[in-house]
């Protein structure tokens, strides 16, 4: 398998949107505050279509969220 | 630690302090002075079963009360995680089962029987919760 990982912004895109918690962009999305934050720190790759709700709350194209590092190493828990 | 990881938690203990006891009993096989052997097995695994339900309820009513403002929904990695511990609970299970049905009959009999078939669905419960807790505290850490 190639290597890589997805990295993405969402931390820093939560803050710049007025302090947004986890538990409200989960709420948002239909999410679990929980698994925003696993989201965030990379342990756990979103499916396409939770990327892109993400996306659509922050007003943003896909790819200003969401990273592909190739190389980093891949996820293991997800 | 999210509803579905406490649910896991507390089905894993529930499964250790009931099916346990009864597992090292039962290991001792039945004694020579029952007039009835059949019936000391099946009253202790009435018995255990009960317990099992009465841990189970109260702990789902305790969780229940205290989720009541914010209600538990069930998101794709509490599905993907439910998938990955379905998976590896039915190989268990299927291990068991053949097992008990296929070589268990032509080397034992009765209670030995059953109580391995019980143990096959007890190991495989474990598994079950012990891959969704493996999993949220994995992706948690």
């Amino acid at each position: 398998m190639m290597p890589g990982s997805i990295s993405n912004r969402i931390r820093t895109l939560r803050f710049m949107n007025g302090e947004m918690s986890q538990a409200e962009l989960g709420q948002r999305i239909g999410l679990t505050r929980q698994t925003i934050a696993a989201i965030e720190a990379g342990k756990y790759s979103p499916s396409l279509e939770a990327a892109f709700r993400i996306a659509q709350v922050f007003n943003l194209p896909l790819e200003e969220v969401f990273q592909w590092d190739a190389k980093a190493t891949p996820l293991k828990a997800s | 630690m999210s509803y579905r990881e406490k649910i896991a938690w507390l089905s894993l203990i529930a499964v250790g302090v009931t099916y346990g006891p009864y597992f090292k009993l039962v290991a001792r096989g039945p004694g020579a002075w029952e007039p009835l052997p059949h019936l000391h097995p099946l009253g202790l695994f009435a018995l255990v079963s009960l317990v099992r339900m009465l841990i189970l309820g109260a702990g789902y009513l305790y969780l229940r009360m205290g989720t009541r403002q914010e209600r538990p929904l069930l998101d794709e990695r509490d599905r993907a995680i439910e998938h990955r511990s379905i998976s590896a609970a039915y190989y268990v299970l299927i291990a068991g089962m053949i097992l008990v049905g296929c070589f268990m009959p032509f080397s034992s009999t009765g209670w030995t029987i059953v109580n391995a078939a019980i143990f096959s669905i007890v190991a495989a419960e474990v598994v079950h919760y012990g891959v969704v807790v493996a999993s949220y505290r994995v992706q948690a850490s």
